[in-house]
């Protein structure tokens, strides 16, 4: 009861700081067109000796996103930019607030980026949800309850510099969201002292196993973007933990029948953590073929065993299934590209091993529902329609052999001939030669 | 005695004695350039090879888009003896350009295009840029992958000829890109237009041949104005045996092409699909291709594909006016030059071929 009240709590209070950044001031006016007023802060900045003032300038310029749409830095910062006097520029009057922290740069940020009517003059297709997203994130909630620690916008998104998700240079666009998120989650340093909710350190190896993911080498080795990275399972302006009861979910918003089939069997009841129960969750690799059956390395065993166990004697006939559909694949296939080689038109068979491929893939798809009844038919099928391709691969062999005895006999009445021809051009040169003598 | 009576029959309605007379008489020289006499009858052999499982393959050929492939395929597996039908004409096609410029060659360095010969040699010439002409558009009609990037690119070197190039191009496509419009297109011309301009210069071809005999190389024909006589074998039976011969020869080499290397029909075409790695076009234009492909951008502000194409235009021009040009050999006087000029074109036939087939 007092973790639910917490949680509450720290709703409440992330919803009255995105109610305050809203109310803290109307949205920016940025110079879309005309000539562009004197930014006496970027020419002052870019002159000072001290590199730390000057980076600011030299990345705002050097195409942020903002800068390109005409916002400077009073935008964000206040002041007077039209001053070149750096008093004056800063004075009260002029709003001046330096440098926006904690739940002060959530409300700068959210002061344009959750107005709706004014994103609608920039990105009007982009989201005005951020700020109350993040509010109810574990960032959010966190910074609520005082934890300057935690990642705000400029974390992600960066401070000056500010590029569009969609540009590879961003720190967020997907092939850089692991890093950026390492560059907090995998620092013992920084993450010291945060916990899981049983009570155990917060782990950092995350990034190190996300690298040895079959996503990870989807996203960096096929430039697959569509791959998922932290974001995509944890989201990234509300990022929370997937809990345990809701991984199901989170994986199957792209292995959406793995899960529609999983949710139907017996083990979604049993797995409290769903698929990472056997999948693992960071280092997620293709699943291995020894993975399912009754032998050590299979995870099926490290519950089930006995054959008085309906669960071990299932995974047992599913394992023999699915390899024999696999090796019978393999050798039709060998069959198959030997006609091919020898030139035989084998592109029927080459497609209709395509179709038994895709019921390899059925049959894996409807061993998440865990009941070998279902997935026997699917196997079943697959093997018939391997005979009908073995048959056509062997009668393309046999053509072939016909082809070369007919090509034998051929060559044969040819050379035949042709000895029988020289023999009669020598015979009547003979007669002619012999003639003219 | 049959064969008399028939002979007989035919001869009281069309008088054949002038026909017999005619091929009772002809006579081949003997020497030791003989050999190349063989050719020509080879390409005619050929030749008549493509069009007989060329009409095989219409009955079950369909020149659209959509059934092209389905139907080579269709051919090739289900149809009785259609493998070998279209197996021996892929093979054929190739053999006979191979022999068709061996023809070529054999015929520019012993000089049989000097006077009286010129036009001999340019039916011939003709006949040969429309060989080519068939290998090329009989290479799109499967309809694979490979015949469709490789016919976009071949039918966009046209576009670089200068002021028609576009038109020229559109022409040959049937449009702004190779599409069924331009299949359909190369169908009619691989079936009508070239086979009835084909027919028409054979036939001007061989009689020319015919009514001049066969021409003896220059040293041969001094020693024969010299008064010597030059051996000779009669045209019928001797020489149409040893002709008989060599067809065979070549009938047992096109059935066992076809039945240890079948032509490969790929994957059908795709004109969404990313361009295949190794696009390049059938082996008798490699040499041509891959010039191209060397030339630079730009030379003297010129595209350097419009001077290669403008090069190409100019070199199979001056090939057709070679009797004219070589006036040496006309007065029966040795042409050095001309024989350099067959020797070079040769020569970079041959290793350009080889280059652009390794090449990347």
């Amino acid at each position: 009861m007092s973790v639910f009240l917490d949680w509450l709590r720290s709703i409440l209070l992330g919803s009255a700081i995105l109610t305050a950044a809203l109310a803290a001031a109307s949205p920016a006016q940025a110079q879309t067109g005309g000539a562009r007023a004197p930014n006496e802060c970027a020419t002052c900045h870019g002159g000072l000796s001290d590199a730390a003032f000057v980076a600011p300038a030299v990345a705002f310029r050097g195409g942020d996103v903002h800068q390109e749409r005409g916002f400077t830095c009073a935008d964000c910062h206040g002041g007077d930019p039209t001053v070149a006097n750096k008093d004056q520029a800063k004075a009260p009057e002029t709003g001046y607030t330096g440098i926006p922290r904690g739940t002060d740069q959530i409300a700068v940020c959210a002061r344009c980026h959750s107005d709706a009517a004014f994103m609608r003059g920039f990105a009007p297709r982009q989201r005005v949800d951020q700020a109350s997203e993040y509010a109810v994130s574990v960032h959010g909630i966190r910074l609520a309850e005082g934890d300057l620690n935690v990642a705000t916008c400029a974390s992600c998104h960066g401070a000056h510099g500010i590029r569009t998700a969609s540009d590879a240079r961003s720190p967020v666009f997907p092939t850089n969201v692991a890093a950026t998120c390492a560059s907090c989650h995998s620092s013992e340093s920084h993450m010291a002292g945060y916990e899981l909710p049983d009570g155990s350190p917060l782990p950092t190896t995350q990034r190190a196993e996300h690298e040895m993911s079959a996503h990870y080498e989807a996203l960096t080795e096929r430039n697959d973007l569509s791959a998922p990275t932290c974001n995509d399972c944890h989201g990234n302006h509300g990022a929370a933990p997937p809990g345990v009861r809701s991984v199901a979910n989170v994986c199957g918003t792209c292995h959406a029948v793995f899960a529609t089939k999983f949710e139907t069997s017996v083990h979604s009841f049993v797995f409290e953590a769903g698929c990472v129960e056997c999948h693992g969750n960071h280092a997620i690799v293709a699943p291995p073929p020894e993975m399912l059956g009754t032998s050590e390395d299979a995870v099926c065993s490290q519950c089930h065993g006995g054959d008085d166990d309906p669960g071990f004697l299932g995974a047992r006939q599913m394992r023999a299934g699915r390899d024999r559909l696999r090796d019978e694949i393999a050798r039709t296939a060998d069959l198959i590209e030997r006609a091919r080689v020898a030139g035989m038109e084998v592109g029927d068979e080459v497609l209709a091993l395509g179709e038994v491929r895709n019921h390899l893939v059925l049959a894996r798809t409807e061993m998440h529902a865990f009941t070998p009844e279902t997935v026997q038919p699917i196997i079943d099928e697959g093997l018939s329609m391997l005979t009908e391709i073995e048959r056509a691969g062997e009668d393309a062999l046999d053509e072939l052999r016909f082809r070369r005895r007919g090509l034998a006999v051929s060559l044969g009445a040819i050379l035949l001939f042709v000895v029988a021809l020289a023999l009669k051009i020598r015979q009547i040169d003979r007669r002619r030669l012999g003639a003219a003598d | 005695m049959m064969q008399e009576r028939v002979l007989d029959w035919l001869d009281e309605r069309l008088d054949l004695s002038s026909l017999r007379h005619f091929i009772a008489e002809k006579k081949v020289p003997i020497h030791a350039h003989e050999i190349w006499y063989y050719l020509g009858g080879l390409t005619l052999f050929l030749f008549a090879i493509q069009v007989a499982s060329g009409i095989l393959l219409i009955l079950y050929y369909r020149p659209s888009a959509e059934e092209a492939y389905e139907s080579v395929q269709f051919i090739v597996s289900e149809v009785q003896f259609g493998w070998l039908i279209r197996n021996v004409h892929s093979w054929s096609a190739n053999l006979l350009i191979a022999v068709a410029f061996a023809h070529f060659f054999s015929v520019f360095l012993l000089k049989s295009y000097r006077r009286p010969r010129e036009l001999t040699w340019v039916t011939g010439m003709l006949l040969l840029f429309l060989m080519l002409g068939f290998g090329f558009s009989g290479y799109l009609l499967p309809w694979n992958e490979l015949a469709f990037f490789a016919t976009k690119v071949g039918t966009g070197m046209a576009g670089a000829v200068p002021i028609i190039g576009d038109g020229l191009m559109r022409v040959l496509r049937g449009g702004d890109d190779v599409t069924g419009a331009t299949l359909s297109r190369f169908y009619g011309l691989h079936i009508a237009i070239l086979p009835a301009l084909t027919t028409l210069l054979v036939a001007g071809h061989l009689l020319l041949v015919q009514r001049q005999g066969m021409s003896v190389p220059l040293e041969i024909e001094r020693r024969a104005r010299a008064g010597k006589r030059i051996p000779d074998m009669p045209f019928f039976p001797n020489y149409v045996l040893r002709d008989v011969l060599a067809w065979y020869v070549a009938i047992a080499l096109l059935a066992a092409l076809a039945a240890f290397y079948p032509w490969e029909l790929g994957r059908k075409a795709d004109a969404f699909a990313p361009v295949p790695p190794g696009i390049r076009p059938e082996w008798y234009f490699l040499a041509t291709f891959h010039t191209l492909k060397m030339l630079p951008a730009y030379i003297l502000g010129i595209e350097g594909e419009q001077i290669g194409v403008l090069g190409m235009g100019a070199a199979a021009a001056f090939l057709v006016f070679v009797p004219f040009l070589d006036r040496r050999v006309s007065r029966g006087e040795p042409s050095p030059l001309f024989t350099l000029i067959a020797l070079f074109g040769l020569a970079y036939l041959v290793v350009f071929t080889i280059v652009g087939h390794y090449a990347e």
